[in-house]
């Protein structure tokens, strides 16, 4: 018996000299060789890390990025960027607009993936972000409704999902944070995944988070992918209720530790959550990973939590005999 | 016709002589600023965002909510029986609020907002609108721990909001809006919304507006326009059926017209803004309405939200001269 694969959201912290190329870059003080040769080396940190952490199914750590959406928007036409705009506390973000047909000129994340799987013997995610998240996080100036505007970009995540199906990635990820903003449409982030995900035969999964999914819980089993990674432990769990009651197919990534928070969980709360969920899916159907994307820790906390976490699996899976 | 902006504006910008207030708010995190260092910068951008909405013509502005985190907390802070849990998403945004939890009984202990509004009136040469968000939104964006009834929780900051609008009420504030989004995501709810406002408004002197946004007030007209309020603001973006709805206004009530976009960076022409104003002409003669932005501008880059309102106060005028 196998089961009980652990992961990663996909974002790790970047090291502080690296988040500081970035802002040098960004004020043209730095060439973007010297930068991009930063993120190879932190990639490479990161790899290391969750290969000595025993992670199953790892992540480059989007280094890279600055952000989920916007770091597309920069890669694809159509897009150009607005000023500062605040989300919460003291957090900001410039956000893409779109101004024109949303078009891909190259593969935007393959190089970075490749890169990241020729450290490894272990599986590296794709990691993408699905339609409705990129068109959700933008302004609207170009298409005449917000529908048009989601099954357009559908189209070029779907190319992006395509070259690394191609460049052998076997797992990949399209993640649609923003699924739970209108939670009525659901349906309008399933039918736009269906695009992505179409005719892929790699194994693919959404993360999803906050949000209140009771009233739309079939439509999220709807959704056409493998694996649903959605945040739980930060809700204590009552997100896996849900489940038990609609029960699916589909497999589920758990969240046992909370990203927003410094605490490091211990190893009896992770092991509690991982027995939650293990009473609706079967171990073949369970994942385990972190809430969200890690970023926002500091990289000794991100290494302390996934240590408990993976220590957490291992212990389980020997009490229940899975190899 | 009055021209004047919802609540909110953004907070930084390009090119502002304030200093960065996101800056100031890091270093402080860092403890490398004062609080009271963040306090003067803070009070620095709101005299700048006030000069920026009389610059860009707008004749009744606010404070921006400088100050304010979010609608919620900031009120909610300072009325004893909240504490705070989780970030949760405002309505269909992409901006999130710690939720406040009420776990005690609710009260005014002092003035939460009264010194913004005396510093907002001393450093603008317009009048001021003091914002606050009303009784149900409040109570329905937090988490109910103690009263176990919606009702008296409702009422009980109805009453607490009434002590704090007497609070500005006394210090001068002449028009004082209460923000009720939440009202029509839970139309079923308007008849305890209809008590909380007549608790909400009891023995308050100055001109008093109601404003809705995201959505329309079908199902609730035409009660609503009935209610102890001045002026309605009403959103004609988000709730476009509010053109068909809205077919009658009161004649002792004004109308705010949402027609400007606060959460997308497509600019509105004059012509469309003049449109508009002559579309709600019959229903509204112009000496009763109110041009403003469909809800607060802090969700657009602070360039574009004064672009906006310049376009605002421009069509407006347009459309004035051509009904004069």
């Amino acid at each position: 018996m196998s089961g009980l694969l652990t992961t990663s959201v996909g974002s790790f912290p970047k090291p502080p000299e690296l988040q500081a190329a970035r802002n040098k870059m960004l004020r043209g003080e730095l060439g973007r060789d010297e930068l991009e040769q930063m993120e190879r080396e932190a990639t490479a940190f990161w790899i290391k890390s969750q290969e000595e952490l025993g992670l199953d199914i790892l992540v480059d750590g989007e280094m890279d990025r600055g952000d989920m959406v916007t770091y597309f928007s920069e890669l694809l036409d159509g897009f150009t960027i607005s000023g500062l705009v605040r989300s919460y506390g003291n957090r900001y973000y410039r956000k893409p607009i779109a101004v024109g047909p949303i078009g891909r000129k190259n593969p935007m994340t393959l190089k970075t993936w490749e890169y990241a799987q020729s450290l490894t013997d272990k599986p590296v995610k794709g990691m993408l972000t699905g339609p409705y998240t990129i068109a959700e996080w933008s302004f609207n100036e170009y298409y005449s409704t917000f529908e048009e505007f989601v099954m357009e970009v559908a189209k070029v995540v779907h190319d992006e999902a395509v070259d690394l199906e191609r460049a052998g990635a076997k797992y990949i990820q399209i993640d649609e944070p923003a699924a739970s903003t209108r939670p009525e449409e659901m349906e309008l982030v399933a039918r736009s995944m269906a695009v992505v995900t179409k005719g892929l035969s790699a194994y693919t999964l959404t993360h999803i988070c906050y949000g209140d999914f009771e009233a739309v819980i079939d439509d999220l089993n709807s959704i056409p992918v493998d694996n649903l990674d959605m945040e739980t432990a930060n809700q204590d769990y009552s997100l896996l209720e849900l489940f038990r009651d609609h029960k699916s197919d589909k497999h589920l990534t758990l969240g046992v530790t909370d990203v927003h928070t410094h605490e490091i969980e211990s190893l009896d709360q992770v092991k509690a959550g991982i027995r939650k969920g293990l009473e609706i899916f079967t171990p073949e159907q369970l994942f385990i990973g972190p809430d969200c994307g890690l970023k926002t820790r500091t990289a000794d906390e991100s290494i302390a939590k996934l240590k408990v976490m993976v220590q957490a699996v291992n212990e389980i899976k020997a009490e229940l005999g899975i190899a | 016709m009055i021209t004047t902006v919802v609540g909110n504006y953004p907070k930084i910008g390009p090119g502002t002589k304030a200093p960065n207030l996101r800056t100031a708010i890091s270093r402080g995190d860092r403890g490398e600023t004062t609080p009271e260092q963040i306090q003067g910068i803070r009070a620095e951008v709101t005299a700048e965002v006030i000069s920026d909405q009389i610059q860009a013509g707008i004749d009744l502005v606010t404070d921006g909510l400088i100050r304010w985190d979010d609608g919620q907390t900031y009120l909610a802070r300072a009325i004893s029986g909240f504490s705070f849990t989780g970030l949760i998403r405002y309505f269909d945004t992409n901006t999130y609020f710690r939720q406040p939890v009420v776990d005690g009984l609710l009260k005014w202990t002092a003035p939460i907002t009264v010194a913004d509004y005396e510093f907002a009136a001393a450093n603008s040469s317009k009048p001021v609108k003091a914002v606050l968000t009303g009784p149900y939104t409040l109570a329905r964006l937090s988490q109910d721990q103690k009263y176990h009834d919606q009702k008296k929780l409702v009422l009980d900051l109805a009453e607490v909001l009434n002590q704090e609008a007497k609070a500005l009420q006394k210090a001068g504030a002449s028009v004082i809006q209460f923000d009720e989004p939440a009202i029509l995501k839970h139309k079923d709810e308007f008849p305890l919304f209809q008590e909380a406002m007549d608790r909400l408004t009891k023995g308050l002197k100055p001109t008093l507006a109601l404003y809705t946004y995201f959505d329309d007030i079908s199902g609730v007209y035409p009660a609503f326009l009935k209610l102890p309020f001045q002026i309605f603001g009403l959103d004609y973006v988000m709730g476009k059926a509010n053109w068909d709805v809205v077919t009658d206004v009161p004649s002792d009530v004004s109308l705010g017209l949402g027609v400007v976009n606060a959460r997308n960076t497509k600019m509105e022409t004059e012509a469309e803004i003049g449109d508009a104003i002559k579309r709600i002409a019959p229903i509204v003669p112009l000496d009763r309405l109110y041009i403003n932005p469909n809800c607060g501008l802090e969700f657009l880059p602070r360039e574009t939200a004064y672009q906006k309102l310049v376009r605002m106060v421009e069509g407006s005028k347009k459309a004035a001269e051509v009904a004069a």
